[in-house]
């Protein structure tokens, strides 16, 4: 990889900075990874590798961890399908549509942006009993998205804004609708913060516990970030069992790694769209 | 990171040109319309804000007068008593106040910490992709995960961290982590400055677009590094600090699973926040009625936030 030049590379040729810049880097790396490094040892210290297998192979408590993987995918896909068409759909509106009593109806809807997903825990239980949608993967999905709606709101208008009034005009004065212009100009325009978006909403599915954990009460319907708990008590005591329950930590952490490593970049810079603007 | 994310210029946009002025009634009858086609645009957005947002606050409120158990039936009316209880319940004072304490850290260590890493790792370090993936590892791994393995390392008897005090060396400095309050204090803080991963992320974004170039005049004028962070990065970066405390801020209420799968808010709730304050009235002792009072209370501070951080961000448009 090139190094990029620029002022800050200038930081470098201060006396001893590079060396102090790498001295701190590599102290920092090993203490950051100190902790996967201390599950994936602990999961090789009894049994060796072949706990994993064991634990791929095996139930506990009912929960199989290549279900786990299955059921977090699709709950994270309904989540940023949702996330993604129905943020869209009102990112455009705040932004290209004039009416009355927009700017109210936009911040009203951005007022909810620090909801804690604990704090509609009980509602959220009533609604999903009176919906039907326990143990369902669109009952997590749903409440999720009420969570994320807020930031995908505010990331698509800020990103509709940076588009042009006079392209959607122009379609205007062809004859295109709203409608049309929304399928066919706006989606494919803001197609990047799309991307971004979505691998936002992937992640923090993947990373949500709560919502499962209340709403899939069926082990066959259990997600990875659930199943951290709820395997707990299917391992003993014993130091083979421990170092299997560790492997099974590491497995679970894998679909979240290969997200991260391939779509870092779209993480990055969906949090960083949606930030605060100055 | 790339060009095309930059962050400045879709606000600049934003109070964009009015259209060109029409006969009255036919604007009012194109504003009638435009209201019609935005209403049907935001349908699916409002129907998910009445159900989950809207009909769930009217039903916390409800709840939140009753005693009554997860099935809701035989709820008894309580009147405020609920409120009267969390209120003066120190355990829920406390998880407000270590709400606030986790939050206060958490911005220290992203003003210092954060900031630093940033600019270490923009100023051309090779393997900079490597270095940044891993210090926001743990921040995007899901934190029911990581909270996990890290109570794990801090058992007293095996846990791996008291194992390499004493390989080190220095088995005095070893304790009983989640026995009490003061090493539970410390491992939970020490969780928050791996999850250093936000701020590094938008110190990071906003390196690369910040105006460096008087570093050369600082370097000619013989500033020293300590300086050159110290008196012209960071005030440079003053914008980016206040997305950063403003984000910290925002995301440390939804910081549920962190404390949950770690010390559980061990010794005696001493530790706890208001998440798992509430989760435990709930699941835990399923004083359904008593909970939802405490996230009423949880809710009016978390909008409160909301709407500082809305003020001002119009503000600074």
């Amino acid at each position: 990889m090139t190094t990029p030049t620029g002022p800050l590379g200038l930081l470098r040729q201060q006396r001893g900075h590079t060396v102090g810049a790498y001295v701190i880097l590599a102290v920092g790396a090993v203490l950051w990874l100190f902790p996967m490094i201390t599950a994936v040892r602990a999961s090789l210290a009894f049994g060796g590798p072949g706990n994993y297998l064991t634990v791929l192979a095996g139930t506990f408590n009912g929960v199989s961890l290549p279900r786990t993987f299955v059921n977090s995918l699709i709950v994270a896909a309904l989540h940023a399908l949702i996330v993604c068409s129905v943020g869209s759909l009102a990112g455009y509106t705040f932004s290209k549509i004039r009416f009355p009593g927009r700017e109210s109806l936009y911040y009203g809807v951005l007022i909810f942006l620090a909801v804690p997903a604990v704090a509609i825990l009980v509602p959220v239980y009533w609604i999903t009993g009176q919906l039907a949608l326990f143990n369902t993967h669109i009952g997590v999905a749903l409440p999720e998205a009420a969570l994320t709606l807020p930031f995908a709101v505010l990331l698509l208008r800020n990103y509709a804004d940076g588009i042009p009034d006079e392209l959607i005009e122009a379609a205007s004065i062809d004859g295109a609708g709203h409608g049309r212009v929304y399928r066919l100009i706006f989606l494919r325009l803001s197609a990047p913060a799309l991307v971004n978006l979505g691998a936002l909403s992937v992640m923090w599915s993947f990373q949500d516990f709560l919502f499962p954990s209340t709403i899939l009460k069926d082990s066959g319907l259990t997600t990875a970030a659930q199943a951290v708990q709820t395997i707990q008590s299917g391992f003993g005591p014993t130091p083979t069992q421990t170092s299997q329950y560790f492997a099974a930590l590491v497995l679970l952490a894998v679909p979240a790694l290969v997200l991260v490593v391939t779509g870092l970049r779209f993480i990055t810079s969906g949090i960083t769209q949606g930030g605060v603007k100055e | 990171m790339t060009s095309t994310t930059s962050r400045n210029a879709p606000v600049a946009a934003a109070s964009g040109t009015r259209p060109a002025r029409a006969g009255q009634s036919r604007r009012t009858r194109h504003r009638g319309r435009a209201l019609g086609t935005a209403l049907l645009f935001l349908t699916p957005l409002l129907l998910i804000y009445a159900v989950y947002y809207l009909y769930a606050f009217g039903f916390l409120a409800a709840t939140s007068t009753t005693r009554t158990t997860l099935s809701f039936s035989e709820a008894t009316d309580v009147g405020w008593e609920n409120f009267h209880l969390v209120l003066t319940d120190a355990v829920f004072i406390r998880s407000v106040a270590n709400n606030l304490l986790f939050a206060a850290v958490s911005i220290a260590v992203a003003l210092t910490l954060g900031f630093f890493l940033a600019v270490v790792l923009a100023s051309g370090v090779r393997l900079r992709r490597f270095f940044y993936a891993v210090f926001l590892l743990p921040s995007l791994i899901p934190l029911s995960l990581f909270a996990t393995v890290f109570g794990r390392m801090l058992e007293t008897r095996d846990g791996a961290v008291n194992a390499t005090l004493r390989t080190v060396g220095l088995g005095a400095l070893s304790q009983d982590w989640l026995g009490e309050s003061g090493p539970a204090y410390a491992a939970l803080f020490v969780l928050l400055v791996y999850l250093v991963g936000l701020p590094i992320m938008y110190y990071t974004s906003d390196l690369s677009t910040a105006n460096t170039a008087v570093l050369e005049s600082a370097l000619l004028d013989g500033a020293n590094t300590g300086q050159m962070y110290r008196l012209i990065l960071f005030p440079l970066l003053r914008n980016t600090h206040k997305t950063v405390i403003l984000s910290v801020l925002l995301g440390s209420f939804r910081a549920f699973d962190m404390v949950f799968f770690s010390t559980k808010g061990d010794p005696g709730g001493r530790t706890g926040i208001t998440g798992t304050y509430v989760y435990n009235a709930m699941l835990g002792e399923g004083r359904v009625g008593y909970a939802s009072a405490a996230a009423v209370v949880v809710l009016v501070i978390a909008l409160a936030v909301s709407a500082i951080h809305l003020v001002i961000q119009r503000k600074g448009q």
